[in-house]
Order: C-alpha cells, then sequence, then structure tokens
C-alpha cells in the first residue's frame, strides 16, 4: 500500500507572543498539512485570532518561529509572502464600494498575471457567476463573504486563514460556506485553518487544535479533542455538555449522510 | 466584465466630451464674449493673457482637488474625507493670508509659494503627529489632521482680526477660491507639483484599492499598509497645496467629484483617479465660468459657485440612493 506523504505548509515552531509585558501566548507548536480543512476552536479572548494573525504574519512572534512553506513568514517580502497565505478577517468591510469583479481582481496583484486560477473560475467556484457587475453591497452576507474568498483563490496562495467565517450567517450560508471550503480543500489542495465558535460545524472538520488562555489544550480529529471534559476546561464551564456534543456529532453524520460532509 | 469595461470606457468617452465643450464656453465666456471667428489683437490678448491661463488654472486646481479626494477617502476608509479635512488647506490658508494681510509682496509668486510651503508643512505634521506604534492608522492620522486644522484657523482668525482693511478682503476673496487675479506665472510648479503628486498616486492605485478594504486585507496581499498611505498622502498633499497656491481655497469638488466618478465607473482606483481630475477640472472650470457671467460685471468666486451647483447635486444624489 502506497503511503500518503503530506507536505507541511504551515508550523509553528514553540511560538511566544505577547501584546506588553504579559506573555500571552505560549510555547505553541503545531503544524498544518497540504490539503486540511483544520478549525481552531476556543473561547472568546482564546488567542484564536492573534495566533491567526501570527499565521499571517501581520503579528511577529516573540520566540519560536512560524514557518509558511521553507521560511519563516516574516522574512518574506510582501509579495512573496501574499502568493503563499491569505488571510481573511473576522471583520469584512461587507460595504465597501467594489463591484465583485473589481474586489475579485485584487487577488491577481501578488500574482501579476500569472495566478493559477481566473476571476471567472474563482467566481464560478464560489457561485457568483453572473454577478461580476453587481455591487458588493447588492449581494447577501453570505455572497459577500463568498466574493471575499473568491479573491483570495485567485491570490492562488496553498494556506488560506479564515478568521470566524461563518460568523453572523445563517445555517444555510454556513453550510454553503462550509462545503465551498470543502471543495476547495479536495480540490485546490489548499489548506484551509479558520477559527470558529461553533462546535457543531468543527464536528465536521479534519482536525481541530482547541486553546485556552494562549495555550494549546488539545489537538487531533474531532471525535477525540470534542470530549466533555476537554470543553468544559476550555469553555470554563461547570456543567456537562455530553449531550450536547453527542447531538452535534449526530448532526454531523446525519449531513455526511445528506451529502453536505 | 465586458460590459463593466464597455461602459466605463462609454462614460469617460461622454465626459471627455463634456469636458471639451465646457472648456470652450469658459475660454469664449465672460465681461465680453469671444468670437473665435473675428480675433482682433484686443480679444487675442484677453485669450491669451486672462482667459488661456483662468481656464487652464481651474481645470488643473478642480483636477487635483478630485484626485486628492478620491485618494483621502480611500485611505481613511470615509467617505467624508476630502482634501481640507486634514488642516492642508487650514495650513495654506494662514500662510497666504500672512503674506496677503501683512503686504508680503516681495515678487509676484510670494503668495503661491507662502500657501505651497503652508500646506505642506502642514502635510508634514499630520503624518509627525498621526504616526502611532501600529504605524500611520487611518483614525490617528484623520484626529491630528482634524486638531492642527482647527488650531491653525484659530490663528488664522487671530491674524485677520488684526489686519488692514485692504488686506483683509483680499485674504478673504482668496480663501473663497477666487480665480480672478490668476496668471500664467503660477503655472509651472503647480503643474508640475500636481503631475508629480498624481504620478506617485497612479503608481500606488493597486495600493488604495487595497487599503480601502482594510489594513489586514492590504497587508494579505502583499501590501505594507503604513508605507502605501505614506505615499498617497504625500501625492494628496502635494496635489492639494499645489490647488490651493495656485487659486486659494475652493471647497466641495474634492468631497463630491470621487462620489459622483466612483457612482458611475466603480471604485477601481485606477479608473476613478484620472476620471477625478477631468470630472474636477470641467465642474471647477464651469464654476468659474458661470461665477464671472452670472452677475457681471461682478465676478463671484468659483469656490463659492462650485459648493453652491455641487451642495444640491449631491443632497439629490443622496436621495436617488435612498429610493434605490
Amino acid at each position: 500500500m502506497q503511503e500518503m506523504v503530506s507536505m507541511t505548509t504551515l508550523e509553528f515552531a514553540n511560538v511566544s507572543f505577547s501584546y506588553g509585558p504579559k506573555i500571552f501566548m505560549d510555547q505553541m507548536s503545531f503544524s498544518l498539512a497540504e490539503g486540511e480543512l483544520v478549525g481552531l476552536l476556543g473561547a472568546n479572548g482564546a488567542g484564536k485570532s492573534t495566533l491567526l494573525k501570527l499565521a499571517a504574519g501581520l503579528l511577529s512572534p516573540k520566540k519560536g518561529k512560524v514557518m509558511v512553506g521553507s521560511k519563516a513568514v516574516g522574512s518574506y517580502s510582501g509579495k512573496e509572502r501574499a502568493k503563499l497565505v491569505a488571510y481573511l478577517p473576522q471583520i469584512l468591510d461587507l460595504q465597501a464600494p467594489f463591484r465583485v469583479g473589481e474586489l475579485v481582481r485584487m487577488g491577481e496583484y501578488p500574482q501579476e498575471g500569472s495566478q493559477p486560477l481566473s476571476v471567472e473560475e474563482a467566481l464560478r467556484i464560489v457561485g457568483l457567476q453572473g454577478k461580476v457587475n453587481m455591487h458588493l453591497a447588492e449581494l447577501s452576507g453570505g455572497e459577500r463573504r463568498r466574493a471575499y474568498i473568491a479573491m483570495t483563490l485567485v491570490q492562488g496562495t496553498s494556506v488560506l486563514l479564515l478568521d470566524e467565517p461563518l460568523a453572523s450567517l445563517d445555517i444555510k450560508y454556513q453550510f454553503d460556506l462550509y462545503r465551498l471550503l470543502k471543495e476547495i480543500v479536495r480540490d485546490k489542495g489548499v489548506s484551509v485553518f479558520m477559527s470558529l465558535h461553533d462546535i457543531g460545524i468543527g464536528a465536521m472538520l479534519d482536525r481541530l487544535l482547541l486553546v485556552k488562555d494562549g495555550r494549546l489544550i488539545a489537538h487531533g480529529d474531532p471525535e477525540s479533542v470534542l470530549r466533555d471534559e476537554i470543553v468544559q476546561d476550555a469553555y470554563d464551564l461547570n456543567h456537562s455538555i455530553g449531550l450536547y456534543l453527542a447531538t452535534n456529532r449526530t448532526l454531523s453524520r446525519a449531513l455526511a449522510v445528506a451529502g453536505l460532509h | 466584465m465586458k460590459r463593466d469595461n464597455h461602459s466605463t470606457f462609454l462614460v469617460a468617452a461622454a465626459l471627455c466630451v463634456a469636458s471639451l465643450c465646457i472648456i470652450a464656453i469658459s475660454v469664449a465666456s465672460g465681461p465680453r464674449l469671444l468670437n473665435p471667428f473675428s480675433m482682433d489683437s484686443e480679444t487675442c490678448r484677453i485669450l491669451l493673457t486672462l482667459r488661456l491661463p483662468r481656464t487652464a488654472i481651474a481645470l488643473l486646481m478642480g483636477g487635483a482637488l478630485g484626485a486628492s479626494g478620491a485618494i483621502l477617502q480611500g485611505i481613511f476608509r470615509n467617505p467624508l474625507a476630502d482634501p481640507y479635512i486634514l488642516g492642508i488647506s487650514s495650513g495654506a490658508s494662514l500662510a497666504a493670508s500672512f503674506g496677503l494681510m501683512f503686504g508680503i509682496s516681495l515678487f509676484t509668486l510670494s503668495v503661491p509659494i507662502l500657501a505651497f510651503i503652508g500646506a505642506i508643512a502642514t502635510g508634514a505634521a499630520v503624518v509627525i503627529l498621526g504616526h502611532g506604534w501600529k504605524g500611520l492608522q487611518p483614525e490617528r492620522l484623520l484626529l491630528a489632521g482634524v486638531g492642527i486644522g482647527f488650531f491653525l484657523s484659530a490663528v488664522l482668525m487671530l491674524v485677520m482680526t488684526l489686519s488692514v482693511d485692504d488686506g483683509l478682503r483680499r485674504a478673504v476673496l482668496w480663501m473663497s477660491g477666487d480665480l480672478s487675479m490668476v496668471d500664467w506665472g503660477v503655472l509651472p510648479v503647480g503643474l508640475s507639483f500636481i503631475v508629480t503628486g498624481l504620478g506617485l498616486a497612479l503608481t500606488r492605485r493597486r495600493g488604495l484599492n487595497a487599503l480601502t478594504l482594510g489594513d489586514d486585507i492590504a497587508h494579505s496581499l502583499g501590501f505594507n499598509p503604513t508605507r502605501e498611505r505614506l505615499f498617497l498622502f504625500i501625492a494628496a498633499s502635494f496635489m492639494t497645496a499645489a490647488s490651493v497656491s495656485m487659486g486659494g481655497v475652493v471647497g466641495f469638488i474634492g468631497l463630491v467629484v470621487p462620489h459622483v466618478v466612483r457612482r458611475h465607473v466603480g471604485s477601481d482606483a485606477a479608473v476613478v483617479l484620472p476620471l477625478s481630475v477631468v470630472a474636477g477640472g470641467t465642474f471647477l472650470c464651469l464654476a468659474d465660468a458661470i461665477g464671472r457671467t452670472v452677475a457681471a460685471p461682478l465676478e463671484l468666486p468659483a469656490g463659492v459657485i462650485a459648493a453652491l451647483i455641487g451642495a444640491p447635486y449631491f443632497i439629490f444624489l443622496l436621495g436617488q440612493r435612498k429610493t434605490h
């Protein structure tokens, strides 16, 4: 049997970070393989956004290294980095004064004409074909987020970092976006690393990282991470949520049967 | 996308045709109507020494203000940003008024030069004060500009109360955007700074688009937000300073023209910047032509006419947006 060897696209090696004198993130180590859809869970203020910003090169670690490809993310020039990593913040300007085509074309900037995916193809993948001339403000909330994702697809990076991409979307758009990300991971070999606050969606991903107070307290497949005692500790709960987790796992399996997972 | 490009081309072509017509009207109109088919020496003199420089300077000033407004609204992500919100005009006004009111006229270009120095010095002070530990953040830069602007305006009021009557009148006219005193002399320096500013802005057009989406996205697309914002701010400051130094303070164009242009051609800076130049220049040319004919022989400042026409149109556009 041939063994599948996946390349590491993103690696945190003993990364520590602080906003002031107090250490906020300590000795964080994990890696992301090519073509993985990995979720990042944790309570508000646990360090999810900080971790994604470190991965994007928006913040620099105080100690340790954030590696993208073969080099530290901070050692690339802006344009080189933008060919490898794309980042979408939690708060997107959904009222930006651009047409869909103008927004998505911005993904071409780092590649300068040699991008692996055309604007039209990216729009087709996210289901916005035919809306190229529409203003962003004319689309639904879910479509606007998909337009931003199309921009990152045109950017053609191997790592896609998404901060709470499913927040404020209703269940239809959550599943649409989730299915889209699964397709991108499967068809384009992109590694997607996204923060979430919905444990139900987390149960459907390839792998989960659970953080608390800037520390990684669990990582692995959803079955092993989403255990009652671990989740109680992560979210400082003082009661069992075993039934809630079991329901989410059941829902996840039901969605798999329905072809959504 | 083809339809997109096609409609942009049509809008650009229509704007250029309108611009040529308004230039022709501006050159011909005034207290004495010029007939191109019967040119005597007096007509030629009026054409060469009054109408052509005035029209050229109105085009340049309006164009510079239109492009500056488009840049500043993008880098501040604020639709209310305009070339004067950052105190640049206050700095120019203070320096120029100081010259006008206290009779500093060592040579003919002393007022434009003083205005230019005042504008650039204010722009530099805004950048220094607006630079925090996270680089040039829009909110900090905006607050620094507004604060400096208010301070310089207060100093200007103080200087005006201390001035002699004739100088005061000239300063008030200058601050209303009065083009009646312009001549060819101010053109070369103004033109060179506007071309430099516009050229710099056009080379950073992609950065301007990216900054409009926020610093995090701009960074993700490979830009250094602080560096892009600084270059674009310098470009806008150069154009605003050159405009103010040539013909005084003309309000409203920098605010309204980029909105009107974006409404018709979208928000890509590669299109918005050049079309804001054409639209801004054309609009000021029209305002100046109206200002010198509507109450002839009395001349109304172009800046006043621009605001009187522009404000109702802007409110009309807002009303339309609401109904859609």
